[in-house]
Protein backbone atom coordinates (compact mmCIF):
# COMPACT_ATOMS: atom_id res chain seq x y z
CA UNK A 1 0.00 0.00 0.00
CA UNK A 2 2.63 2.48 1.05
CA UNK A 3 5.72 3.22 -1.02
CA UNK A 4 9.22 2.86 0.37
CA UNK A 5 12.48 3.86 -1.30
CA UNK A 6 16.04 4.04 -0.01
CA UNK A 7 18.22 7.10 -0.38
CA UNK A 8 21.27 5.88 -2.28
CA UNK A 9 23.49 8.65 -0.98
CA UNK A 10 22.42 7.97 2.59
CA UNK A 11 22.33 4.18 2.78
CA UNK A 12 20.97 4.11 6.33
CA UNK A 13 17.92 6.14 5.35
CA UNK A 14 14.64 5.02 3.86
CA UNK A 15 11.72 7.17 2.79
CA UNK A 16 8.17 5.89 3.19
CA UNK A 17 5.15 7.54 1.62
CA UNK A 18 1.61 6.98 2.91
CA UNK A 19 -1.37 8.37 1.05
CA UNK A 20 -4.78 8.91 2.61
CA UNK A 21 -8.08 9.95 1.01
CA UNK A 22 -11.45 10.96 2.48
CA UNK A 23 -9.66 12.39 5.49
CA UNK A 24 -11.95 13.94 8.10
CA UNK A 25 -9.52 15.17 10.75
CA UNK A 26 -7.12 17.28 8.72
CA UNK A 27 -7.34 20.11 11.25
CA UNK A 28 -6.40 17.83 14.15
CA UNK A 29 -3.58 16.28 12.12
CA UNK A 30 -2.20 19.68 11.23
CA UNK A 31 -2.21 20.63 14.90
CA UNK A 32 -0.41 17.41 15.80
CA UNK A 33 2.17 18.07 13.09
CA UNK A 34 2.84 21.56 14.42
CA UNK A 35 3.20 20.20 17.96
CA UNK A 36 5.47 17.45 16.71
CA UNK A 37 3.28 14.69 18.09
CA UNK A 38 2.88 12.88 14.80
CA UNK A 39 5.76 11.31 12.94
CA UNK A 40 6.45 12.38 9.42
CA UNK A 41 5.87 15.37 7.17
CA UNK A 42 2.25 16.05 6.29
CA UNK A 43 1.94 17.16 2.71
CA UNK A 44 -0.92 18.25 0.47
CA UNK A 45 -1.10 15.62 -2.32
CA UNK A 46 -2.71 18.12 -4.71
CA UNK A 47 0.72 19.67 -5.16
CA UNK A 48 2.51 16.38 -5.81
CA UNK A 49 2.67 14.85 -9.30
CA UNK A 50 4.86 11.85 -8.60
CA UNK A 51 6.60 10.13 -5.67
CA UNK A 52 9.91 11.06 -7.31
CA UNK A 53 9.15 14.68 -6.43
CA UNK A 54 8.99 13.69 -2.76
CA UNK A 55 12.17 11.62 -3.00
CA UNK A 56 14.10 14.55 -4.45
CA UNK A 57 12.84 16.80 -1.65
CA UNK A 58 13.64 14.20 1.01
CA UNK A 59 17.11 13.61 -0.43
CA UNK A 60 17.92 17.29 -0.32
CA UNK A 61 16.48 17.66 3.17
CA UNK A 62 18.49 14.75 4.55
CA UNK A 63 21.63 16.09 2.86
CA UNK A 64 21.23 19.52 4.41
CA UNK A 65 20.35 17.97 7.75
CA UNK A 66 23.53 15.88 7.71
CA UNK A 67 25.75 18.88 7.01
CA UNK A 68 23.86 21.10 9.44
CA UNK A 69 22.72 23.55 6.78
CA UNK A 70 18.95 23.22 6.90
CA UNK A 71 16.94 26.38 6.40
CA UNK A 72 14.15 25.19 8.68
CA UNK A 73 14.24 23.72 12.16
CA UNK A 74 13.28 20.10 11.61
CA UNK A 75 13.87 17.47 8.95
CA UNK A 76 10.14 17.22 8.23
CA UNK A 77 9.84 20.96 7.82
CA UNK A 78 12.85 20.89 5.52
CA UNK A 79 11.21 18.28 3.31
CA UNK A 80 8.19 20.52 2.87
CA UNK A 81 10.43 23.52 2.24
CA UNK A 82 12.47 21.61 -0.35
CA UNK A 83 9.31 21.04 -2.37
CA UNK A 84 8.87 24.76 -2.87
CA UNK A 85 10.31 26.49 -5.95
CA UNK A 86 11.11 29.59 -3.92
CA UNK A 87 12.95 30.38 -0.71
CA UNK A 88 10.00 31.58 1.34
CA UNK A 89 9.50 29.14 4.21
CA UNK A 90 6.03 30.19 5.36
CA UNK A 91 4.78 30.19 1.79
CA UNK A 92 6.09 26.64 1.41
CA UNK A 93 4.12 25.49 4.45
CA UNK A 94 1.01 27.23 3.25
CA UNK A 95 1.14 25.75 -0.24
CA UNK A 96 2.64 22.30 0.38
CA UNK A 97 1.61 21.56 3.93
CA UNK A 98 -1.91 20.49 4.74
CA UNK A 99 -4.71 22.88 5.60
CA UNK A 100 -7.70 22.30 7.85
CA UNK A 101 -10.11 21.73 4.97
CA UNK A 102 -8.03 19.17 3.10
CA UNK A 103 -9.54 15.73 2.48
CA UNK A 104 -6.39 14.03 1.33
CA UNK A 105 -3.06 13.80 3.08
CA UNK A 106 0.35 12.49 2.06
CA UNK A 107 2.60 11.50 4.95
CA UNK A 108 6.33 11.23 4.34
CA UNK A 109 8.54 9.41 6.81
CA UNK A 110 12.31 9.43 6.73
CA UNK A 111 13.64 6.62 8.85
CA UNK A 112 17.13 5.68 9.99
CA UNK A 113 17.88 1.99 9.81
CA UNK A 114 18.21 1.60 13.58
CA UNK A 115 14.84 3.14 14.30
CA UNK A 116 11.80 1.01 13.70
CA UNK A 117 8.73 2.92 12.74
CA UNK A 118 5.26 1.74 13.51
CA UNK A 119 3.24 2.53 10.41
CA UNK A 120 0.12 1.20 12.07
CA UNK A 121 0.46 3.90 14.71
CA UNK A 122 0.32 6.62 12.11
CA UNK A 123 -2.47 5.02 10.14
CA UNK A 124 -4.71 4.89 13.22
CA UNK A 125 -4.21 8.60 13.85
CA UNK A 126 -5.62 9.47 10.43
CA UNK A 127 -9.41 9.43 10.15
CA UNK A 128 -9.41 8.46 6.54
CA UNK A 129 -8.78 5.68 4.06
CA UNK A 130 -5.23 4.69 3.26
CA UNK A 131 -4.85 4.29 -0.48
CA UNK A 132 -2.07 3.17 -2.78
CA UNK A 133 0.37 5.75 -4.18
CA UNK A 134 -0.94 4.75 -7.61
CA UNK A 135 -3.95 6.92 -6.86
CA UNK A 136 -1.79 10.02 -6.43
CA UNK A 137 -2.32 11.30 -10.01
CA UNK A 138 -6.06 11.46 -9.35
CA UNK A 139 -5.45 13.77 -6.42
CA UNK A 140 -3.03 16.10 -8.20
CA UNK A 141 -4.24 19.56 -9.12
CA UNK A 142 -2.16 19.95 -12.30
CA UNK A 143 -3.24 23.51 -13.00
CA UNK A 144 -2.32 24.62 -9.51
CA UNK A 145 1.03 22.84 -9.72
CA UNK A 146 1.86 24.49 -13.06
CA UNK A 147 1.02 27.86 -11.59
CA UNK A 148 3.02 27.32 -8.41
CA UNK A 149 6.12 26.19 -10.25
CA UNK A 150 5.66 28.76 -13.03
CA UNK A 151 6.18 26.25 -15.80
CA UNK A 152 6.62 28.00 -19.16
CA UNK A 153 4.78 26.78 -22.28
CA UNK A 154 8.09 26.18 -24.13
CA UNK A 155 9.22 24.03 -21.26
CA UNK A 156 6.14 21.84 -21.38
CA UNK A 157 7.18 20.66 -24.83
CA UNK A 158 10.60 19.58 -23.56
CA UNK A 159 9.60 17.09 -20.96
CA UNK A 160 7.13 16.12 -18.30
CA UNK A 161 5.72 18.40 -15.63
CA UNK A 162 7.73 16.38 -13.14
CA UNK A 163 10.95 17.30 -14.97
CA UNK A 164 10.19 21.01 -14.70
CA UNK A 165 9.30 20.71 -11.04
CA UNK A 166 12.36 18.73 -10.01
CA UNK A 167 14.68 21.08 -11.87
CA UNK A 168 13.32 24.06 -10.00
CA UNK A 169 13.46 22.30 -6.66
CA UNK A 170 17.10 21.38 -7.06
CA UNK A 171 18.34 24.71 -8.40
CA UNK A 172 16.37 27.17 -6.32
CA UNK A 173 19.29 28.01 -4.05
CA UNK A 174 21.39 29.34 -6.90
CA UNK A 175 18.86 30.95 -9.19
CA UNK B 1 44.69 36.78 -27.84
CA UNK B 2 42.55 35.35 -25.10
CA UNK B 3 39.53 34.15 -27.07
CA UNK B 4 41.52 32.20 -29.64
CA UNK B 5 43.74 30.54 -27.08
CA UNK B 6 40.73 29.62 -25.03
CA UNK B 7 39.14 28.09 -28.08
CA UNK B 8 42.17 25.96 -28.84
CA UNK B 9 42.54 24.99 -25.21
CA UNK B 10 38.90 23.94 -25.18
CA UNK B 11 39.38 21.78 -28.24
CA UNK B 12 42.54 20.27 -26.84
CA UNK B 13 40.98 19.63 -23.45
CA UNK B 14 37.98 17.80 -24.81
CA UNK B 15 40.02 15.90 -27.38
CA UNK B 16 42.40 14.75 -24.66
CA UNK B 17 39.61 13.91 -22.28
CA UNK B 18 37.81 11.71 -24.76
CA UNK B 19 40.81 9.41 -24.90
CA UNK B 20 40.17 7.94 -21.46
CA UNK B 21 37.12 5.75 -21.50
CA UNK B 22 35.37 3.63 -18.91
CA UNK B 23 36.40 0.11 -18.15
CA UNK B 24 39.89 0.46 -19.51
CA UNK B 25 41.65 1.05 -16.23
CA UNK B 26 39.44 -0.67 -13.67
CA UNK B 27 41.71 -1.69 -10.86
CA UNK B 28 39.69 -2.93 -7.87
CA UNK B 29 42.72 -2.63 -5.61
CA UNK B 30 42.73 1.10 -6.10
CA UNK B 31 39.06 1.53 -5.36
CA UNK B 32 39.16 3.68 -2.21
CA UNK B 33 35.48 3.38 -1.57
CA UNK B 34 35.49 -0.40 -1.33
CA UNK B 35 32.28 -0.22 -3.26
CA UNK B 36 30.97 -3.51 -4.54
CA UNK B 37 28.43 -2.02 -6.85
CA UNK B 38 29.92 -3.71 -9.86
CA UNK B 39 31.46 -0.40 -10.73
CA UNK B 40 34.56 0.49 -12.61
CA UNK B 41 35.71 3.20 -10.25
CA UNK B 42 38.34 5.56 -11.60
CA UNK B 43 41.78 4.16 -11.07
CA UNK B 44 43.22 6.77 -13.39
CA UNK B 45 44.18 10.00 -11.72
CA UNK B 46 43.14 10.78 -8.17
CA UNK B 47 41.51 8.08 -6.11
CA UNK B 48 40.56 10.54 -3.34
CA UNK B 49 37.25 11.61 -4.85
CA UNK B 50 34.85 8.82 -3.97
CA UNK B 51 32.50 7.33 -6.46
CA UNK B 52 28.86 7.92 -5.52
CA UNK B 53 27.18 4.80 -4.10
CA UNK B 54 24.57 4.49 -6.81
CA UNK B 55 23.24 1.14 -7.96
CA UNK B 56 24.45 0.10 -11.39
CA UNK B 57 27.32 2.57 -11.17
CA UNK B 58 29.52 2.91 -14.23
CA UNK B 59 32.29 5.38 -14.92
CA UNK B 60 31.36 6.92 -18.22
CA UNK B 61 33.97 9.58 -18.74
CA UNK B 62 37.03 11.01 -17.10
CA UNK B 63 37.63 14.54 -18.20
CA UNK B 64 40.02 17.20 -17.02
CA UNK B 65 37.33 18.84 -14.93
CA UNK B 66 35.20 16.00 -13.68
CA UNK B 67 34.45 12.31 -13.55
CA UNK B 68 31.12 11.36 -15.03
CA UNK B 69 29.24 8.30 -13.77
CA UNK B 70 25.97 6.66 -14.73
CA UNK B 71 23.73 4.99 -12.21
CA UNK B 72 20.30 4.90 -10.65
CA UNK B 73 19.39 7.81 -8.43
CA UNK B 74 16.11 7.67 -6.55
CA UNK B 75 14.95 5.07 -9.04
CA UNK B 76 15.84 7.03 -12.17
CA UNK B 77 18.64 6.69 -14.69
CA UNK B 78 20.99 9.49 -13.73
CA UNK B 79 24.37 10.95 -14.48
CA UNK B 80 26.57 11.93 -11.55
CA UNK B 81 29.25 14.48 -12.31
CA UNK B 82 31.95 14.73 -9.68
CA UNK B 83 34.35 17.62 -10.01
CA UNK B 84 37.99 16.62 -9.65
CA UNK B 85 39.73 18.78 -7.07
CA UNK B 86 42.70 20.62 -8.47
CA UNK B 87 45.35 20.26 -5.80
CA UNK B 88 47.66 22.81 -7.35
CA UNK B 89 45.16 25.54 -6.63
CA UNK B 90 44.97 27.40 -3.36
CA UNK B 91 42.22 25.61 -1.38
CA UNK B 92 40.16 28.74 -0.87
CA UNK B 93 40.25 29.48 -4.57
CA UNK B 94 39.50 25.87 -5.41
CA UNK B 95 36.44 25.84 -3.17
CA UNK B 96 35.12 29.09 -4.53
CA UNK B 97 35.75 28.18 -8.15
CA UNK B 98 34.19 24.75 -7.86
CA UNK B 99 31.14 26.14 -6.17
CA UNK B 100 30.76 28.90 -8.72
CA UNK B 101 31.10 26.53 -11.67
CA UNK B 102 28.55 24.16 -10.21
CA UNK B 103 26.14 26.95 -9.46
CA UNK B 104 26.57 28.29 -12.98
CA UNK B 105 25.97 24.87 -14.45
CA UNK B 106 22.80 24.37 -12.43
CA UNK B 107 21.56 27.87 -13.21
CA UNK B 108 22.23 27.52 -16.93
CA UNK B 109 20.51 24.15 -17.13
CA UNK B 110 17.39 25.61 -15.57
CA UNK B 111 17.59 28.68 -17.80
CA UNK B 112 17.79 26.44 -20.86
CA UNK B 113 14.75 24.45 -19.88
CA UNK B 114 12.71 27.54 -19.08
CA UNK B 115 13.48 28.80 -22.58
CA UNK B 116 12.51 25.51 -24.18
CA UNK B 117 16.08 24.42 -24.96
CA UNK B 118 16.67 20.75 -24.34
CA UNK B 119 19.12 20.16 -21.50
CA UNK B 120 19.29 17.52 -18.75
CA UNK B 121 17.07 17.93 -15.69
CA UNK B 122 18.96 18.68 -12.48
CA UNK B 123 18.08 16.21 -9.73
CA UNK B 124 20.47 17.23 -6.95
CA UNK B 125 23.43 19.51 -6.40
CA UNK B 126 25.91 18.67 -3.63
CA UNK B 127 28.19 21.60 -2.91
CA UNK B 128 30.10 19.59 -0.30
CA UNK B 129 31.43 16.85 -2.56
CA UNK B 130 31.13 19.10 -5.62
CA UNK B 131 28.87 16.71 -7.42
CA UNK B 132 25.78 17.23 -9.51
CA UNK B 133 23.18 14.59 -10.28
CA UNK B 134 21.40 15.00 -13.61
CA UNK B 135 18.98 13.24 -15.88
CA UNK B 136 20.63 10.56 -17.98
CA UNK B 137 19.56 10.81 -21.61
CA UNK B 138 19.41 7.07 -22.06
CA UNK B 139 20.65 5.75 -25.38
CA UNK B 140 21.98 9.10 -26.53
CA UNK B 141 25.11 9.59 -28.55
CA UNK B 142 27.24 12.68 -28.91
CA UNK B 143 27.05 14.63 -32.14
CA UNK B 144 30.77 13.96 -32.38
CA UNK B 145 30.29 10.19 -32.42
CA UNK B 146 27.37 10.53 -34.80
CA UNK B 147 29.27 12.61 -37.34
CA UNK B 148 32.22 10.22 -37.12
CA UNK B 149 30.06 7.18 -37.69
CA UNK B 150 28.20 8.75 -40.62
CA UNK B 151 31.42 9.88 -42.25
CA UNK B 152 33.06 6.51 -41.74
CA UNK B 153 30.17 4.54 -43.18
CA UNK B 154 30.02 6.98 -46.11
CA UNK B 155 26.31 6.96 -45.77
CA UNK B 156 24.08 9.75 -46.92
CA UNK B 157 25.95 12.73 -45.56
CA UNK B 158 23.19 15.12 -46.51
CA UNK B 159 21.54 14.14 -43.23
CA UNK B 160 24.52 15.84 -41.59
CA UNK B 161 23.52 19.09 -43.27
CA UNK B 162 20.12 18.97 -41.60
CA UNK B 163 21.86 18.19 -38.32
CA UNK B 164 24.09 21.25 -38.74
CA UNK B 165 21.04 23.39 -39.46
CA UNK B 166 19.30 22.06 -36.38
CA UNK B 167 22.38 22.87 -34.30
CA UNK B 168 22.40 26.40 -35.65
CA UNK B 169 18.79 26.81 -34.60
CA UNK B 170 19.37 25.52 -31.08
CA UNK B 171 22.43 27.71 -30.57
CA UNK B 172 20.53 30.71 -31.88
CA UNK B 173 17.81 30.11 -29.33
CA UNK B 174 20.42 29.75 -26.58
CA UNK B 175 22.22 32.95 -27.51
CA UNK B 176 18.93 34.80 -27.81
CA UNK B 177 18.48 33.94 -24.14
CA UNK B 178 21.87 35.60 -23.58
CA UNK B 179 23.23 32.28 -22.44
CA UNK B 180 26.85 31.60 -23.38
CA UNK B 181 27.78 27.91 -23.23
CA UNK B 182 31.51 28.47 -22.88
CA UNK B 183 32.62 25.06 -24.07
CA UNK B 184 30.83 24.34 -27.30
CA UNK B 185 32.12 21.18 -28.91
CA UNK B 186 30.43 18.36 -30.75
CA UNK B 187 30.89 16.14 -27.71
CA UNK B 188 28.80 18.55 -25.64
CA UNK B 189 25.73 18.12 -27.80
CA UNK B 190 23.78 14.88 -27.54
CA UNK B 191 21.32 13.25 -29.89
CA UNK B 192 18.33 11.72 -28.14
CA UNK B 193 17.27 8.37 -29.63
CA UNK B 194 16.03 7.81 -32.29
CA UNK B 195 18.87 9.65 -33.96
CA UNK B 196 16.86 10.44 -37.12
CA UNK B 197 14.64 12.79 -35.14
CA UNK B 198 17.61 15.13 -34.64
CA UNK B 199 16.45 15.88 -31.11
CA UNK B 200 19.45 17.77 -29.73
CA UNK B 201 20.33 18.07 -26.05
CA UNK B 202 22.96 20.51 -24.82
CA UNK B 203 25.16 19.39 -21.92
CA UNK B 204 28.13 20.51 -19.82
CA UNK B 205 27.40 24.06 -18.81
CA UNK B 206 30.24 24.23 -16.31
CA UNK B 207 31.86 27.16 -18.09
CA UNK B 208 28.66 28.94 -19.01
CA UNK B 209 27.68 32.49 -18.13
CA UNK B 210 25.04 35.09 -18.97
CA UNK B 211 25.96 37.79 -21.48
CA UNK B 212 24.22 39.87 -24.10
CA UNK B 213 27.46 40.94 -25.75
CA UNK B 214 27.89 39.92 -29.40
CA UNK B 215 31.59 39.49 -28.59
CA UNK B 216 30.87 36.69 -26.11
CA UNK B 217 28.44 35.00 -28.48
CA UNK B 218 30.92 35.32 -31.31
CA UNK B 219 33.62 33.72 -29.20
CA UNK B 220 31.21 30.93 -28.24
CA UNK B 221 30.71 30.18 -31.93
CA UNK B 222 34.42 30.50 -32.60
CA UNK B 223 35.17 27.87 -29.95
CA UNK B 224 32.67 25.58 -31.66
CA UNK B 225 34.13 26.29 -35.07
CA UNK B 226 37.64 25.43 -33.92
CA UNK B 227 36.48 22.28 -32.16
CA UNK B 228 34.30 21.28 -35.08
CA UNK B 229 36.89 21.70 -37.81
CA UNK B 230 39.71 20.15 -35.83
CA UNK B 231 37.71 17.10 -34.77
CA UNK B 232 35.86 16.50 -38.03
CA UNK B 233 37.88 16.83 -41.22
CA UNK B 234 36.27 18.24 -44.37
CA UNK B 235 33.29 19.73 -42.60
CA UNK B 236 33.68 23.35 -43.66
CA UNK B 237 30.40 23.26 -45.60
CA UNK B 238 28.66 21.71 -42.63
CA UNK B 239 29.75 24.51 -40.33
CA UNK B 240 28.77 27.08 -42.93
CA UNK B 241 25.30 25.59 -42.96
CA UNK B 242 25.25 25.77 -39.16
CA UNK B 243 26.13 29.46 -39.22
CA UNK B 244 23.59 30.20 -41.93
CA UNK B 245 20.88 28.51 -39.90
CA UNK B 246 22.03 30.37 -36.79
CA UNK B 247 21.87 33.70 -38.59
CA UNK B 248 18.38 32.98 -39.84
CA UNK B 249 17.07 31.76 -36.48
CA UNK B 250 18.57 34.39 -34.22
CA UNK B 251 17.10 37.84 -33.99
CA UNK B 252 20.38 39.36 -32.88
CA UNK B 253 22.71 37.43 -35.16
CA UNK B 254 24.08 40.28 -37.30
CA UNK B 255 26.52 41.75 -34.80
CA UNK B 256 27.40 38.26 -33.56
CA UNK B 257 28.51 37.00 -36.97
CA UNK B 258 30.41 40.23 -37.44
CA UNK B 259 32.24 39.67 -34.17
CA UNK B 260 32.91 36.07 -35.17
CA UNK B 261 34.68 37.29 -38.30
CA UNK B 262 36.70 39.68 -36.19
CA UNK B 263 37.63 36.98 -33.68
CA UNK B 264 38.75 34.67 -36.47
CA UNK B 265 41.27 37.29 -37.51
CA UNK B 266 42.65 37.43 -33.98
CA UNK B 267 43.82 33.83 -33.59
CA UNK B 268 47.37 32.55 -33.35
CA UNK B 269 49.74 33.42 -36.16
CA UNK B 270 47.24 35.79 -37.67
CA UNK B 271 48.16 39.08 -39.13
CA UNK B 272 47.10 41.88 -36.85
CA UNK B 273 47.45 44.38 -39.65
CA UNK B 274 44.51 46.65 -40.32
Amino acid sequence: MELTHGLELFPDCTVTLLLFNHVKNAAALRKKAMEGSIEGALINPAMIVDPFQILVAANKAVHLHRIGKMKTRTLNAEIIFSLSPNNNISDAFKKFGISDSDTAVLIVLVVDKEKTVNLGDIVTQVEGQQVSLNELPQLTDTARVKKMYKVTPQEEKLGTLLDSIVCRMSTKDVI
Amino acid sequence: MRPARRGLVMAAASAGADGVRAGEAADPAMDETGNANGAAAAAVGEPEAEAPPLPGLQLVHQGAEARVYRGLFLGRAAVAKLRIPKRYRHPALEERLSRRRMAQEARSLLRCRRAGISAPVVYFVDYVTNSIYLEDIVGSITVQDHINSVQRSENDTSSLLTLAEKMGEVLARMHDEDLIHGDLTTSNVLLRPPVEKLDLVLIDFGLSFISGLPEDKGVDLYVLEKAFLSTHPDTETLFQALLKSYAAASKKSGPVIKKLDEVRLRGRKRSMVG
